[in-house]
């Protein structure tokens, strides 16, 4: 097993570690963004091994796990969690209720797909995560060296598309830029936001830390996403474990209890969300 | 979370944990790191939302 192939493992593990780390902290607080965070970890965990299994072998149902809940889903989970911590409004629970049925229709439409999925296009030689989509190749656009292509009807026209696992123009692949575009503004800009505030009034540098930390470690996962499906799939593997390892990092980093809390925290126990 | 709590005695503890005054990685870093970080996930979103529209083909 080479060094690319084992990285997804360790950070699977590192999301196994971090996610037990959440729903522990849920048990206990009862608060809904841990319960948020939580199963958006164990959907980004899922995703990882995911990707460590297609890098080995071809399962149409490891497939579904990787592409529901690690292209799609994780990071509109996360990115709400941290919404939820932010804003207890009202018109968040809407959001709440429209995120649930937008993963589940994203399930369904993932389902629908299974039967159609094309794993004669599939090798264990590149990341799952540049041969999941067949693309249509506009007129007089070469392949890439080594692409599979194939002629097949689209819209009523005949077109030369370079073949990937799940069919062209499959319905699923819509809903996954509305799950990121929301996880990246709301755990990104969640934790930029938050790291501004604390930093404006001078105080919690370990809140300041943390937020940048977890920032940090959502960029690193999503740059190398869009980084991979624009064909440069070098650094994904890497930008997974970096991920892990930072927003890990950045969680324990605001969550740790400050000297002049911690000596007083028994008697007054502040919000340390 | 802490309604019951009179809130100048929270706000009072809270504040007692300061950022170390001249310190670089606070004065400098961290400001360039969220407006750099901030720029990044711009790009990241206009990308996604390009992908969504059909701007961007991959």
């Amino acid at each position: 097993m080479s060094l690319n192939q084992l990285l997804p493992f360790v950070s699977t593990a590192v999301m196994l570690v971090f996610t037990i780390y959440v729903l522990q902290r849920y048990s206990v607080r009862r608060a809904p963004h841990f319960l948020f965070w939580g199963i958006g970890l164990a959907m980004f965990g899922a995703g990882s091994f995911a990707e460590a299994y297609l890098a080995l072998a071809w399962n149409k149902w490891v497939f579904f796990v990787w592409y529901l809940f690690g292209a799609a889903l994780n990071a509109g989970w996360i990115g709400h969690g941290t919404l939820l911590l932010l804003s207890r409004k009202k018109w968040v629970h809407v959001i709440t209720a429209v995120l649930v049925l937008g993963s589940l229709f994203a399930a369904y439409l993932m389902l629908q797909a299974m039967p159609n999925l094309d794993e004669g296009a599939f090798t264990t030689g590149k990341p799952v995560s540049e041969q999941y989509g067949t693309k249509a190749l506009e007129s007089g656009q070469t392949p890439p060296a080594g692409a599979k292509t194939e002629t097949v009807t689209y819209r009523g026209e005949q077109v030369t598309a370079v073949r990937g696992i799940l069919p062209l123009g499959s319905p699923v692949r819509l809903t996954t830029p509305f799950f990121n575009i929301y996880g990246l503004l709301t755990l990104v800009g969640g934790a930029i936001w938050s790291a501004y505030l604390f930093w404006r009034k001078r105080v919690l540098p370990n809140r300041v830390l943390g937020n940048v930390l977890i920032a940090a470690g959502a960029l690193s996962i999503g740059s190398a996403s869009t980084l991979t499906r624009l064909g440069y799939g070098g650094l994904l593997y890497v930008g997974e474990l970096l991920a892990a390892i930072l927003m890990f990092a950045g969680f324990l980093t605001a969550a740790r209890p400050q000297p002049a809390e911690e000596s007083v925290a028994p008697a007054i126990p502040v919000a340390t969300d | 979370m802490s309604q019951s709590r009179d809130p100048e005695q929270v706000k009072k503890l809270r504040t007692r944990s300061h950022m170390p005054q001249g310190s670089l990685l606070f004065e400098k870093v961290i400001p360039v790191l969220l407006v750099v970080m901030g720029v990044i996930m711009i790009l990241l979103v206009l990308f996604a939302a390009g992908v969504l529209l059909g701007i961007v083909h991959f």
